[in-house]
Formats: C-alpha cells, structure tokens, sequence
C-alpha cells in the first residue's frame, strides 16, 4: 500500500527529454565547402531514412536503399543526365539490327574488392543467378522476360541474346537489379539474399560492418580507378569512410544534424526545411525522383471498386492540392499520371482533367447505389458501408506517407462518406494481405529510370505488382509496344495511351505527388549530388569534407 | 495513522476546506468524467480535418492550436479522454476482477495452490507492467481490446497479493470460524462472510492503480500499439504530434499535459483517501 508510484514523472520526463533532444541548437564546423576544393581523407556519417531490408543489389526494392548500392556495387552502363546511357563497366555496346542481340564490350581492367576479376565469365554468373528459382521472381518477370541466354564471346565480351527486341535490357544494366556481385560470393555468402559484408562489388568503398537497426559502414576501395565518365572525377573516392546511420524519425534526423552529430542527412520534411535553409550553417538540395508517382492502386477485383462509378467518386472525393498543401506545406510536386513529370513519357494533357470535385462524387455514389448513411456519416449500401483498406507497409513508408494516408482518410469521409481504412504493418502482414486481396487501395511508387519498367510491372496482367486486378489485353499491347520499340518516339505514342486508359477511361489510379528526395547537409560537405535521370542521392564517390 | 488518540477538532475542520492541490485534482477529475460521458457538449468533431489549416498554433478559434491535419486539438483532447480513460477504467476493472478471484482462491485453498499462485504473482511482478503488457499484445496483436486485456493481465498480481492477504487475515476471524460451525455453505461463507471483508482496500488501491492503467495505456498507445488512427487517444496524440515538436509544441505537449494532470489527480485523490481510510478498515 505504501509503494510510491512514478506514474506522473514518467511522462513528465518524456516530454523533457523529447524537447530536450529536438530542440539543441545548431553547432558544427564553420568552415564552408562550397567555395573549397575537393580533398581526400576524412570520415563522414550520413543518416538515412530507410534501413534497407537487403544489401544485396539484385535483391534491390527500396528507393532510399539506392544511394547505398552505388557505394559498393556498379552496372554495365550508367545513366545520363537525360535518360540515356553511358558506359560503366562496359567500354560500349552494340545491338543487331533485328534487336535481338546486345553485345557488350567489358573494360578489363576491373576486379572485385575480394580480388576476382571482372570479366565476361562474372557477367554471366550474374545474369544466371536471376534464373536461380525464387531469387528475384519480378526482375526475372519484367526485365529479364525477353532474355533468352548470356554468350561469353571472350572475356571481354559478352552478347545478351533475347527472344524478342527489349529495350527494358538496357534500364535493367544500369539498374541496382544489374549491378555486378563478385561470381565468388554469389557462390560462396551464406545469406545471399540479404548481402551485406560478404558480397564484394567492384565500387569505390567496401562495406565493412552492418548492424542491424543502426548501421552500415563503408571503407574506400584504394584499388578503385574505373569510375563513369561523368562521375566528376576519376581514382578511388575522397572519403576515407563513410557511416550510415538509420534514423527513421525525421525530427530526429534534423536534430542529429543540426547538434553536429551527423554531417549529412536524406529526406527531409516539408514541416523542417525552412529550419535548415535557416540555418546558415546548413545547406539544402532536393531533387525530383524518375520513374512512376506515388500514387493510390484502386483493386478493380472486388467490391466496391469494381464499379467504375466508385473509383471515380473516390477520386473525386479527394482535394489532392490540399491535403499536399497541409501536409507537405506546399513543397510536393502535385501528379496528375502514373508516370512522374520528370519522364520522357510523362502525358501532361492529363493536367487538371479530374479530382476535387465533392458534388461528382457524391453524385457518381448515389448513382452507384451507395446512398443510405450510418451513424458515422459514412455512406451504407445494403446495409454494408462503404469501407476500403489501405495496407502501408512500414519499410516503405517515407515522405510522412502515413499522415498523408490519414489525410486523404479525413478528405474521403468528410467530402464523400467513404470510410479509408489505413492500417501501418510490418512488410510480412502487408505482403500476406496483398496476397489474400485484403486491400481495396495499394500505394506504391517506383524510381525506375525507365518508367517502362515501373508500368509493366504495375499495369501488365502478368506484372508482379498488379495490384489493381484489372487484365486488360488492350493495355497489354500497349505495354509490350512501349517496351518492344527503340523508337522514342513509338514508345511515347504508346505510353501516352496507357496514361489515357488506366487515368481517364478506367480511373484505375489516384496519383498523388511526384516523389523527391532531399538532401541537408553541413557546409563542409561536398561533392553532395543527385544521380543522374533517378534523380536519387547519389553514392559518396564524389563527396568529400573540408579540414 | 491509526493512531488510539482521539483526532484533534482541527482536523476536522480541515477536511470541509480541502486543500488547494486537491480541490484542483478533483476539477481535473471532474473536466475529464465529462469528458468521457458527453464528450460532444464540449467540442466539435475530432476527426474534422482541414488541410488547409494545419499546425496552426493556439487561437481564439482554436484554443489549443490544431494538428497536422488540421484538426483541433481541444476537440481531440477531449474526445481523447473517452478512449485513454475507458481503457484506464477497463483493464482496472479486470485486474481487480482477476485479482480478487485469484487472490480468495490462493487465500483459501490449501497449501499447494497457494504456493503455486503466490510464487506466480510475485514472477509477474518482478517484471515490469510495460514489459508484461507488451508481450501480451506480441501475442495477441494490436488494438485496442488486446491493450485493455493486456494491461489488465499485467496489473492483476498486484490486487491478487493485497486480496489474498487479505484474505488470510480473515479466514481466522471469528465471524468466519462460527459460520464454519454453524455449518454454513462454502458457497456461503465465501460469498457472505469473506468476500465483503476482503474489498476494503480494493476501492482506494483501484483509484491508485487505476492513474497506473492510464499511464501504461497512453505508454502502450505512443508505440503505436493501441487505438489506430485517427482515433484520438493521448498518447497516440503525443506520438503523431512528436514529429512536429520543434515547430507546433501544442499538438504533443497538450495531448501530454491531459495525461499528467488526469494521472497526477487520480494519484492525489487516491493518496488521500488512503491516508483518511486506512487504519480504518482492516
């Protein structure tokens, strides 16, 4: 009876504490880079959003996780500023004219950072592991669905033989999914799927150290003089090591680097970025991703949203500028496709042809049948109210998805009385209920480079991530054209009519802002830079710190 | 405090003018029983979002500021206390249900299975409440349900100890051993002569235990683990509002500051009824 209860200071403590951390002030180096010149040495530490769930290239699905591959791991080809492609490991390539054989020449002075060397023969033993059943079922599905075989010709070539003409190959060789692992530890990790530091790559530092939920380190490759022609400069990289630490708050992220704990830290809010602009100690850069927008997959295969009517009103239902201007304090690039603005294939005439409009959608309900209310206000048919779900799955939530999730929630209730049902799991209980079809509303976006990639696997019947249910064999061919065709210009025709189709004629889809990432660092960092067409935090290669 | 003495006048007196901190535990109280039985005649809805007003700090309008959805925070706070209190009251309600079965039963039967269930009640206690709480909802998932069973679960060892010592306090009292020759039924005796004997404390120790259950629920909540959102609970709302600490303090500090001062009342009221009734009843 007489036990003393540390009920109230607990909480009390809490709040201190978390005012404490969140709010030190702003100290660090006062040495500026900006004017400097890159010099070697130093050590760096970055926090990032997003722990990466594999460290295996091959393995690669996390955007955010994309800055860590190019740190240990490189392509054949890498991209340029406008979505072409340079050599990387490859000294060049030729294609026949049927389209069916791509022949890389090899640079032969590449090995490994466990002595392999890099060679045709490494090549091949890549491309074959994909064939490994189990191992990457959607690369193998999607970019590798025209491959026939790989020909080592000698070892400094190698010709990629396809059933038929594929231009996806190409996105796929300079893609994270194309990225060289040393053929010795593709045979001999114990964990291959989850990589880490016994998968040797050719790139510009070693990882040395994971730890789970907290790190991941990088040393310098001192062997490294095989860097892009555009990589900015040529020889190992300045940084003698680099640091990863995963914090997945973003207050906490701004506080680390604020306090001068970190040097440099991605993703950004919105809600903090006038603090780091503020903050003449600090520099800000964003860069808008390629590939598809974040947007809102309606599943077309069961009720309610296989009445077209229904889709339509809950896209309707939805103010996007508002709730990006709350939420994001007006600094998200609002989508209005699928495909993101900054692709080549991006539809712009789809601007402004829809949403927002409360009296449409209330409409388009009542027409759908869904007009009785229950006690909630939320709209009933049959005695049934009108639920959807949408299933995040927390490694993949980024950019405060959650609470714009909880946003279009209040948005869909107040303007229309559907009830969005939003459930944060971990990625086992998301990807059981995409399986079970437990979901009315899937959120997804892709930083493909090649926004092809991102919409065959999408919107093509047999695409690993069709999420909406709907096979439509129009769409299908219209889909096979864009990835069949060299021709711009051919491929542009025809993804432009896939924007029509799944946007306007089967309001399949509710694209909702164009992902960006950004970057805030110390001033005495340089060399800081978005990759090239992904439009991604590049790798530290070019990074360096002023003494 | 049980003192042979006769209490002096004084005293009395000073429990008609209570003192200040507990005249102001009891308004707290009194504002949060409110706001659990007619949470709509203080303030508008909670879920009511507007995208176009967000983070905005304390106004006449908004007299608490609103979140980042822009939502009020005072109508939030307030419908918040309906879900943090209920599930306070709830997983009390079974902790001292458990308790008091449990406790009578290791009071009362034999050797075996008293030693048995104390030796279990002292395991659980040696582990913290969060702790036992939070393998419960490991097991049975998240929600509120499984939040007010877990912290009920966690809780109940502490009643199940006082009730038993209770008990074996008064199976030997002579009302209870003249039943047993007047040859009353177990049923009976239990119901009849121990089980009203054996409440005394509950009620005082629930009031304690029960600011306890509130603050291991708002605990439980802010690790995501309670009511989803958008339901507004106080610690989901010290949870949500965390991110934007450092540029709109009131979406988290005030959903916390309701927590406190409910949890702080609750353990002054309580503390004060233990010192006036205990010695009082046995």
């Amino acid at each position: 009876m007489r036990r003393i209860r540390p009920a109230a200071a607990v909480i009390a403590l809490t709040l201190i504490l978390t005012t404490a951390a969140c709010s030190s002030g702003s100290s660090g180096s006062t040495a500026g880079a900006e004017a400097g010149q890159p010099v070697s040495g130093g050590s760096l530490t970055w926090a990032v959003e997003t722990e990466p769930i594999t460290f295996n290239p091959h393995q690669y699905a996390q955007a955010k996780a994309r800055l860590l591959v190019w740190n240990t791991f490189e392509a054949l080809l890498t991209h340029d500023s406008r979505g072409g492609h340079l050599p990387w490991l490859s000294t060049g390539h030729e294609v026949s004219a049927d389209g069916k054989i791509y022949t890389f020449k090899l640079r032969t002075d590449v090995s490994f950072s466990d002595g392999t060397k890099f060679d045709a023969a490494a090549v091949k033993a890549n491309v074959d592991q994909f064939l490994v059943e189990g191992y990457n079922p959607t690369v193998l599905a999607v970019q590798l669905r025209n491959l026939d075989r790989v020909e080592v010709v000698d070892p400094a070539t190698v010709a990629f033989h396809l059933k038929q003409p594929d231009v996806l190959l190409l996105d796929f060789l300079s893609s994270p999914q194309g990225a060289q692992v040393s053929p010795k530890s593709l045979k001999e990790a114990k964990n291959l799927k989850a990589g880490g530091p016994e998968l040797a790559g050719t790139g510009p530092f070693i990882l040395d150290r994971y730890t789970a939920g907290q790190e991941v380190h990088f040393t310098r490759n001192p062997a490294y003089n095989w860097a892009p022609a555009n990589a900015g400069h040529t020889g190992p990289a300045y940084l003698d090591e680099i640091t990863y630490r995963f914090l997945k708050e973003s207050s906490v992220r701004v506080g680390a680097l604020t306090s001068g704990q970190v040097q440099v830290i991605e993703g950004v809010p919105a809600t903090d970025e006038a603090l780091i602009t503020a903050n003449r100690q600090l520099s800000l850069q964003r860069g808008l991703n390629s590939g598809s927008a974040y947007s809102y997959y309606l599943n077309t295969a069961h009720a309610p949203f296989d009445d077209l009517r229904v889709r339509q009103a809950f896209r309707e239902a939805v103010d996007v500028e508002a709730v990006l201007t709350g939420v994001y304090r007006g600094s998200a690039t609002r989508a209005w496709s699928v495909i993101g603005p900054t692709s080549p294939f991006y539809d712009s005439t789809l601007e402004k042809t829809y949403s927002g409009d409360t009296a449409k959608a209330n409409r388009l309900l009542d027409e759908a049948g869904w007009t009785a209310r229950d006690a909630e206000g939320f709209r009933t048919k049959d005695g049934k109210r009108l639920t959807v779900r949408l299933v995040q799955s927390a490694p993949f939530v980024r950019d405060r998805r959650d609470v714009l999730a909880q946003a279009v929630q209040a948005a869909v209730k107040q303007s229309a009385g559907i009830d969005l049902n939003v459930a944060l799991v971990d990625q086992g209980t998301a990807t059981k209920a995409l399986a079970d079809g437990e979901y009315e509303v899937f959120d997804n976006s892709r930083a493909d480079t090649d926004a092809g990639a991102a919409l065959n696997l999408l919107l093509h019947s047999g695409g690993a991530i069709n999420r909406t249910g709907l096979k439509d064999p129009a769409l299908d061919k219209l889909l096979e054209e864009g990835q069949a065709s060299g021709d711009q210009a051919k491929r542009l025709a025809a993804y432009q009519q896939v924007q029509k189709l799944v946007i306007t004629d089967q309001a399949l889809i509710l694209p909702l802002y164009a992902p960006a990432d950004q970057v805030a660092s110390a001033t005495t960092v340089g060399g800081l830079s978005f990759e090239p067409t992904a439009g991604v935090p590049g790798s530290a290669y070019n990074v360096w710190l002023s003494k | 405090m049980s003192l042979a003495l006769p209490r002096p006048a004084t005293r009395r007196l000073s429990l008609r003018i209570p003192r200040p901190g507990l005249a102001l535990a009891g308004i707290v109280l009194g504002l949060a029983a409110a706001a659990v039985l007619w949470p709509s005649a203080f303030a508008g809805d909670p879920l009511a979002a507007d995208p176009l007003r967000v983070l905005e700090g304390p106004s006449a309008a908004h007299w608490f500021g609103t979140d980042q959805l822009g939502r009020d925070v005072l109508d939030r706070v307030v419908h918040g206390a309906r879900h943090s209190l209920s599930i306070g009251v709830a997983a009390t309600l079974i902790a001292v249900g458990a308790g008091l079965l449990l406790g009578l039963l290791a009071g009362l039967t034999h050797r075996f299975a008293d030693e048995a269930l104390s030796r279990t009640f002292d395991a659980l206690s040696a582990f913290p409440l969060v702790l036992l709480a939070l393998l419960f909802i490991a097991i049975a998932g998240t929600g509120t349900t499984s939040l007010i069973v877990a912290i009920g679960i966690a809780t109940t060892p502490h009643y199940a100890r006082v009730v038993r010592a209770q008990t074996l306090v008064v199976r030997r009292a002579p009302y209870v051993t003249h039943a047993v020759a007047f040859g009353a039924s177990r049923t009976r005796l239990v119901l009849r002569h121990v089980l009203p004997n054996v409440l005394g404390p509950i009620p005082v120790l629930a009031m304690i235990g029960l600011g306890e259950a509130i603050l291991i629920a708002a605990g439980l909540s802010f690790l995501g683990l309670g009511p989803q959102p958008p339901s507004p609970e106080w610690g989901a709302m010290l949870s949500e509002g965390r991110g934007y600490l450092h540029i709109a303090w009131w979406a988290s500090v005030l959903p916390g500051c309701a927590v406190t001062a409910t949890v702080i009342s609750l353990t002054v009221i309580g503390r004060h009824l233990q010192n006036r009734f205990e010695g009082r009843i046995q």
